[in-house]
């Protein structure tokens, strides 16, 4: 087998078990040449062992007769919060005690833990906008590829970074077109491409973005997947229903293409 | 007793431990674990031969859970919390808890709940990342990106509570 470039995915991987026996190898010998990585997937084992250990004697506890009865057709079983609190109220005012706490730490990264983070955000844009265009027939693209320097300039400048549509051709898209979006409080570049057998694959590209993140996104089972990149400055996620493996080596080739493209 | 309660039964250590990782409060966990078992059984039906009793009623718990952490937190009703409750969670559990073990029982309370189902699904549960997608319903990139915030996120307030604790240490 070839060897390929491990990332912090696969530390992740490794450690729950993921990553393919044959990979183990090479995997290990990346990480004993990574000190940055190595320490980290140190330090993510101790996490697990510390969270292992801290929830194992429950499984040693006595079963609460209650939970027994409920199986046993014994009821009417009476909870056991006093004046009927909900188990979620409990879940609530933990999240609220910790805030108060962390609250530092977790302003940063998104209060309650429901609202978007900037890359769920930039992904869920990104999937709906590719749902509802990469099924249009005829207006999927306001400008077409024919236009290919009129779109460039127009996304660039609307967008207010450097936008290159990238030559996607050796996976074997096109580009069809492209069209200018709302994102957030801004605007988003979306770019359109199809294969030979009308298989569509759509880049979403942001201009405005603090926070530094990668990744891959599915907003539902058999939906489109989003693997995306977002940077001081810039964020792009590359959207379609391809296999992950291709979708990611599309990915990877668009943006190469795009920083590229940013930095010329 | 039937075989299907039987099997049940036996699961319901392992809900409990579940529940208590996604809820910490001993009751209200157990309380999480009670519903789940009343649906189950409700649903016993739906159960199929063959499908594992651990996957299905995870699965279940799961969606009770996600349900209601959506419900509380779009009618902001954490904002009005009975007193009693955040009592109830000032004094989690009787056991002794080390420290260390409380730390980072507390830091998996404040991590976002999807982020911390998916990576005690994974961590503790020992659940492969096919199974644990399968059981919340996503798929798995998006459980491994889930898995991997989920873990950086840990690691920052486990980092954020160290550092004020070794400031308190200073100030005394």
């Amino acid at each position: 087998m070839s060897r390929r470039d491990f990332s912090e995915r696969d530390i992740h991987m490794a450690l729950d078990g993921e990553l393919p026996g044959d990979e183990r190898t090479a995997y290990e010998a990346w990480l004993e040449a990574n000190a940055e990585m190595k320490a980290k997937s140190a330090r993510y084992a101790a996490d697990r062992a510390a969270l292992r250990a801290a929830f194992n004697g429950v499984l040693d506890e006595p079963i609460p007769v209650r939970l027994n009865k409920v199986v046993l057709g014994e009821a009417p079983v009476v909870k056991a919060s006093p004046s009927r609190t909900r188990w979620w109220l409990a879940a609530a005012a933990a999240a609220i005690l910790v805030i108060g706490g962390a609250g530092g730490y977790l302003a940063g990264i998104g209060g309650l833990g429901l609202e978007n983070t900037a890359e769920d955000q930039l992904a869920e844009e990104a999937i709906a906008a590719h749902v509802i265009y990469a099924a249009e027939k005829r207006h999927a693209v306001e400008v077409p590829a024919r236009d290919k320097d009129h779109l460039q300039n127009w996304l660039s400048n609307q967008v207010g970074l450097k936008l290159v549509a990238p030559d996607l051709a050796a996976q074997g898209f096109q580009l069809v077109g492209g069209r200018l979006l709302p994102a957030g409080q801004g605007k988003a570049a979306m770019l359109l491409y199809e294969d030979d057998k009308g298989e569509r694959i759509s880049l979403f590209v942001i201009a405005e973005s603090a926070a530094k993140a990668k990744g891959t996104y599915g907003s539902e089972e058999n939906g489109p997947e989003a693997v995306y990149w977002l940077d001081k400055g810039y964020g792009c996620a590359v959207v379609g229903s391809l296999p992950h493996e291709q979708l990611a080596a599309v990915a990877k080739s668009a943006y190469g293409q795009l920083l590229a493209g940013l930095k010329s | 007793m039937d075989e299907k309660k039987a099997a049940i039964l036996g699961e319901i250590p392992r809900l409990r431990r579940y529940a208590r990782s996604l809820l910490r409060d001993r009751d209200s966990a157990d309380d999480l674990v009670q519903d789940c078992l009343e649906r189950a059984l409700v649903r016993l039906d739906n159960w199929q031969t063959g499908e594992s009793p651990r996957r299905w009623l995870f699965t279940i718990m799961h969606h009770l859970f996600i349900d209601q952490m959506r419900k509380v937190n779009r009618r902001g009703e954490a904002a009005m919390l009975p007193l009693e409750a955040s009592e109830a969670q000032a004094a989690p559990a009787e056991q002794v808890e080390s420290i260390a073990s409380r730390e980072i029982v507390e830091a998996l309370q404040a991590i976002s709940p999807d982020r911390r189902a998916a990576l005690v699904m994974v961590a503790i549960e020992g659940f492969s990342y096919a199974e644990a997608a399968n059981i919340l319903g996503v798929p798995a990139g998006t459980l491994m990106s889930r898995i991997a915030r989920g873990r950086e996120e840990l690691r920052g307030l486990l980092d954020d509570t160290a550092r004020r604790r070794s400031i308190r240490i200073v100030e005394k």
